[in-house]
């Protein structure tokens, strides 16, 4: 298990209590699970994506990832319409290990409410949320 | 109160290797190494894994009264065990069974071995050292039988997988004499060097061992008994022995999907504090040639052959990888929808695949070519009807239904019995 001073959290990203990642990609946002949860999880070997079109409120369940042994659900860290799933997932989970930030995106959305944003965690947040748990 | 967390003697290890750690009955265990729990898996399979099992307890029962304080409380019994001829337990080989409440529950399964007339060795699982020493010491009476924990003496690593053999004739004294005629559930040597049969297996310019042919993977494979301050150095032959020959170390989670799949109990999880009987692993009970009654009473006996409400154990294997949440009480769920039973075990076994009826694992000699499984959801239900094979029941969590097949095995072509011989 990485300790907190290993994990890649990059500064231009923000981050849910749930563990997601949400950075701008255009005009819309993409979302992925943070390097903590990928490292908790482990060895990814399925992920469930949403269907494009698809709105879903804050807190609403878009995906879920499982390990061998774990099954995870991914939640929506604000609320938008889906305009893109990852679907390189579907043959290779792997990517989100291999590099969550990059091809391990899970979603692309947009936002409903750019004013959401302003709930979720800094870098510097949420690796203090980390260092309490 | 919560005892202090315990370390194996492999912990820094561990650490040092990136393993991502976790409590398993109050031992702090790798749970997976960078490499991930899926690649481990595979490599049980394909090549060769290292476990660190230490964790797991280790009784010694001794004295003239032992093998009738074991024929009291193990559910085995060790006048007829071994083989289709169920000839007597004898030094040198091993049997898996298990320890009763007098209610029939199960206190923990274990594997007893023989290391001479008055001299049995019992492997448990972790944190229950304490537990079954109390509960065999209540059945010894008037009797000549002492019990001694060993745990925290002696170490234990699992070695599983195809290239096993291999690995340990690069790193054993006189190997093919060891290993030549080393069948399943045998063992040989000792880890106590003062020991008349600790002088029958040696490390090369290293210490005594007693190496077993078993495992819990369900792989062709052995289990290897140290004393405590020799495992750190003969883990670390073992890596440097096997690495040309793919072997890598794994942690706990592989080897709960690679039990899962040869359909091997989690004690507390799929078998527990419920009667040990219509479940995957009747063996484990003394039944006789009618396959009605018991060749012997033992604790727990009675309360097994007179059970009034019965349940059944029985696993199961999805259709692709899904799974149930273990947390959210997944229930099962008949062809018409009446909730029967809980789901105890719900994992995948990613080394599995389906190719039309038939499932095959990426060792199976008759894989289609090019095969590439993506994994298969398996486990275990427990349920209040009897079902039969090949039936489809639906696996329920707070968020999904999947439909899997009750079955009697579920990753086929399976090593652990394969002659040596082919091995070597």
């Amino acid at each position: 298990m990485k300790e907190i001073n290993e994990l890649i959290l990059p500064d231009d990203l923000l981050y849910s209590t749930d563990h997601e990642w949400l950075g701008s990609e255009g005009d819309n946002s993409r979302i992925g699970i943070s390097d903590y949860a990928q490292d908790q999880l482990g060895a990814i070997v399925y992920v469930e994506l949403p269907e494009v079109g698809d709105h879903l409120e804050k807190g609403e369940e878009f995906g879920i990832v499982e390990s061998t042994k774990a099954v995870a659900e991914l939640y929506m860290p604000v609320s938008g319409e889906i305009v893109s799933v990852n679907h390189d997932l579907e043959d290779a989970p792997e990517l989100v290990n291999q590099g969550t930030y990059g091809d391990g995106w899970i979603i692309e959305i947009e936002l409903d409410d750019p004013g959401q944003l302003e709930v979720l965690m800094s870098k510097d947040e949420y690796t203090n949320m980390l260092k309490g748990m | 109160m919560q005892n202090k967390t315990k370390t194996t003697p492999l912990y820094d290890w561990h650490k040092q290797n990136h393993a991502n750690m976790f409590n398993f009955s109050n031992y702090e265990m790798p749970l997976w190494y960078p490499s991930g729990a899926k690649l481990e898996h595979l490599a049980v399979l394909t090549n060769a894994g290292l476990f660190d099992t230490s964790h797991m307890a280790v009784l010694m029962i001794t004295g003239t009264d032992a093998f009738s304080l074991l024929q009291t409380c193990y559910t085995r019994d060790l006048r007829g065990c071994i083989g289709k001829n169920k000839t007597p337990l004898e030094p040198g080989k091993c049997i898996y069974g298990a320890f009763l409440t007098e209610q029939g529950q199960v206190i923990d399964d274990a594997l007893v071995y023989q290391l001479s007339a008055d001299t049995y060795m019992t492997v448990i699982n972790s944190g229950m050292g304490d537990k079954m020493c109390r509960h065999l010491r209540e059945h010894i009476g008037t009797g000549d039988a002492l019990i001694n924990d060993f745990t925290d003496k002696i170490g234990k690593i699992d070695i599983q997988g195809p290239m096993t053999a291999k690995i340990l004739l690069k790193i054993l004294a006189d190997p093919q004499n060891i290993l030549s005629d080393m069948g399943y559930f045998t063992f040989k040597g000792h880890f106590d060097e003062t020991s008349e049969c600790g002088r029958t297996v040696q490390i090369v310019d290293g210490p005594r061992i007693l190496l077993s042919r078993t495992g819990y993977t369900g792989e062709f494979g052995f289990e290897i008994f140290v004393s405590a301050n020799d495992l750190v150095n003969i883990w670390e032959k073992l890596l440097a022995a096997g690495r040309d020959l793919g072997l890598i170390p794994c942690g706990l989670a592989a080897r709960d999907s690679l039990r899962a799949g040869a359909v091997l109990p989690l004690s507390n999880k799929d078998i527990g504090l419920w009667p040990f009987i219509n479940n995957p692993w009747t063996c484990a009970l003394p039944y006789d040639d009618k396959g009605t009654g018991f060749t012997k009473t033992f604790v727990g006996s009675s309360a097994l052959s007179n059970i009034k409400e019965p349940e059944y154990t029985y696993p199961f294997v999805g259709f692709d990888l899904r799974k149930v949440s273990s947390c959210k009480n997944p229930a099962v769920l008949d062809s018409k929808k009446n909730e029967i039973g809980m789901v105890l075990t719900c994992v995948s076994d990613m080394s599995i695949g389906r190719d039309g009826d038939r499932i095959f694992s990426i060792s199976s000699p008759d894989r289609p070519k090019d095969f590439r499984p993506k994994g298969l959801c398996c486990g275990f239900v427990k349920v209040k009807k009897q079902l039969d094979f090949g039936q489809i029941v639906e696996l329920k969590d707070t968020r999904r239904k999947i439909k899997v097949m009750i079955t009697e095995q579920i990753r086929p072509d399976r090593t652990s019995w394969s002659p040596i011989s082919e091995r070597m």
